[in-house]
């Protein structure tokens, strides 16, 4: 009895060595964790407008016939501020619509914020408390979704969105090829 | 001193390390026989106490049983161990070797790849113009003069650039949306200027697209002087996007002026200052004979004006600076290079010629307060016998001049002569 109590650390330490070398060698990405969302109906929207005068967001600005790109975004998110040109790129040069949700964060703060670096933003709502990001699965800001036309999600990007995301799933996503 | 105290210290150690391990080698059997010793000891004083009379005999005969009953012990124990003898000096000697072999390694592999004769440079100690920080660009200053220039001249191409730079800088590297809109706008009136054709070419790589980004930068390499400020920050920053979105990294272009290589860079140097200009004299010649085979080129024709108003000749390089212009006109910092190319073939006084008047006018026009423009447009006016225009030029330019500008007593002689001020 008492020898197997000093086998115990030794067992401990191999099972913790195997499922290392598991997690090393099987592929896996343990930031990766995973989306609910993608393939299903966009979740519920339903948000007040971030810039004054405009109209509140619905459910409906998700189904509008054509692809729509969701990005949940803060001002005092760094990874924002990289990925912002290429938001910029898209509304310019694309004409992609593009639904742009302050996540925690201020109306003055986010407003600036937009108009220091441009507002690429078809649509802009505020998310102030994170109620919607709750619904949405979302993990922190960045995070990108692409909805098509029927409202149904397409691809859900944690994280700020890259160079290759952008000429691999989201151009092709704009001309309806991703499906 | 740092040296000796560590070696000091790790003397110290080692020696407090050997002490209990060297002062405890006494072997099993001169223990055994430090042991009998004693035991003997103690059976010649419990004989001597018998014989006194001071242990009564009974007593006497236990203890003495007893002792020896120790002995028999002490042998057998040292009878036991014996056999490890072998082991035993292993072990004895094993843990002094150590303690011995771990400095002596350390102080050889220093030896080997450490430098014990550099000297200590301590950060305190270190003379602050050794790493020179670079200058750091004023953002709120350049934001604030940028936007005065702009409330009186909207389009001024020169405010929109630094107003396009300093958004950007302001905004921690990322080209934003009005930076771009006042860059583009200042690239209307300077398509060749490298400052905007920089930045357009971040945001064009921070917004995706890597390869309009990268062709932009290596345009602006070509059409640079090989002696331009920003071609090695340039060329790093080509590499890095290159390497960020995984396209190849291109080679220099091969410009349109020969790079003498590094053997023939050592070999110029060793020449006679005379033959060495010979020689580049012949590289910027073979380089007019290949543009006048392919005279489309527009950045050969500018890299050649620019060499032949290095080397002095002032005359070829004005000519090819029109041979530039025609092919795509040309932008003020061209302009002005241009017309200094000009002027500098004057006689000291002389009006400038009708073409030299051509280039300034049309500097004046892109900068009017340009002051190369102001004085010799002033001369040329004044030649023609338009006085007061020639008057306007030179007190304009007397006005922009610092209070202690050399220039100035030049100026004010002018005026005079001229019959103003």
């Amino acid at each position: 009895m008492r020898r197997l109590l000093f086998v115990l650390p030794l067992l401990t330490l191999a099972l913790m060595a195997g499922f290392f070398a598991w997690s090393l060698t099987s592929g896996r990405d343990p930031a990766s964790i995973g989306s609910v969302a993608a393939g299903r109906p966009a979740p519920k929207l339903d948000l007040p407008a971030l810039r004054p005068g405009d109209p509140p967001l619905t459910d409906a600005d998700l189904r509008t016939g054509k692809p729509v790109i969701v990005n949940f975004f803060a001002s005092w998110c760094t990874p924002c501020l990289a990925e912002h040109p290429l938001f910029t790129r898209l509304g310019e040069r694309e004409g992609a619509a593009i639904v742009g949700i302050a996540w925690k964060n201020k109306r003055d703060d986010a407003l600036p914020w937009l108009k220091k670096l441009g507002d690429p933003y078809k649509l802009a709502g505020l998310d102030l408390d994170g109620k919607t990001g709750l619904d949405w699965g979302l993990s922190g800001v960045p995070e990108t979704y692409l909805i098509d036309g029927s409202g149904i999600v397409r691809r859900h990007f944690r994280g700020p969105i890259t160079e290759r995301d952008l000429n691999e799933t989201i151009l092709p996503f704009l001309k309806g090829a991703v499906k | 001193m740092l040296e000796f105290l560590l070696a000091l210290l790790t003397t110290a150690t080692v020696g407090a390390l050997l002490w209990p391990l060297l002062s405890r080698s006494l072997d099993r059997r001169d223990r055994l026989e430090g042991e009998l010793a004693i035991y003997r000891d103690q059976l010649a004083e419990l004989e001597r106490e018998r014989a006194a009379g001071t242990v009564p005999e009974s007593e006497a005969a236990a203890g003495r049983i007893e002792i020896e009953r120790r002995m028999l012990v002490a042998g057998d124990a040292a009878a036991g161990v014996r056999p490890l003898a072998a082991s035993e000096a292993w072990q004895k000697w094993l843990p002094p070797a150590l303690s011995l072999f771990v400095p002596l390694l350390a102080l050889g592999l220093y030896l080997q790849v450490g430098r014990p004769g550099l000297p200590a440079a301590p950060f305190a100690e270190r003379p602050a113009g050794q790493h020179p920080a670079p200058p750091q660009l004023d953002v709120g200053r350049l934001l604030s003069e940028a936007r005065a220039r702009l409330e009186q001249d909207p389009e001024d191409a020169d405010a929109l650039a630094a107003l396009g730079e300093g958004l950007t800088l302001e905004a921690g590297g990322t080209v934003t949306q009005p930076a771009i809109e006042a860059l583009r706008r200042a690239l209307q009136a300077r398509p060749d200027d490298p400052r905007i054709l920089y930045y357009l070419g971040l945001h064009e790589a921070q917004s995706g697209d890597s390869r309009a980004a990268i062709a932009r930068w290596r345009d602006l390499e070509a059409k640079s002087p090989p002696d331009a400020p920003w071609l090695g920050v340039l060329r790093a920053e080509i590499a890095r996007v290159a390497r960020a979105a995984g396209l190849e990294v291109p080679q220099a272009s091969q410009s349109a002026m020969p790079q003498p290589n590094r053997e023939q860079q050592e070999a110029m140097a060793q020449l006679a200052p005379e033959q060495r200009q010979q020689a580049i004299r012949s590289m910027v010649e073979g380089l007019a004979a290949r543009l006048a085979d392919n005279p489309q080129d527009r950045a050969g024709w500018l890299r050649l004006a620019n060499a032949w108003k290095v080397l002095g000749d002032n005359e070829k390089a004005a000519d090819a600076y029109g041979r530039a212009d025609t092919l795509g006109p040309v932008d003020a910092r061209i302009l002005t290079d241009w017309a200094e190319a000009h002027v500098r073939q004057l006689a000291p006084g002389a009006a400038p010629s009708p073409q030299a008047v051509a280039v300034l006018e049309r500097l004046e026009k892109a900068e009017p307060r340009n002051a190369l423009a102001l004085f010799y447009l002033g001369l040329a006016a004044e030649a023609q016998g338009n006085k007061p225009a020639a008057l306007q030029r030179w007190k304009t330019l007397l006005a922009l001049l610092p209070a202690d500008a050399p220039i100035r007593g030049l100026v004010e002689e002018r005026i005079r002569a001229a019959g103003g001020g």
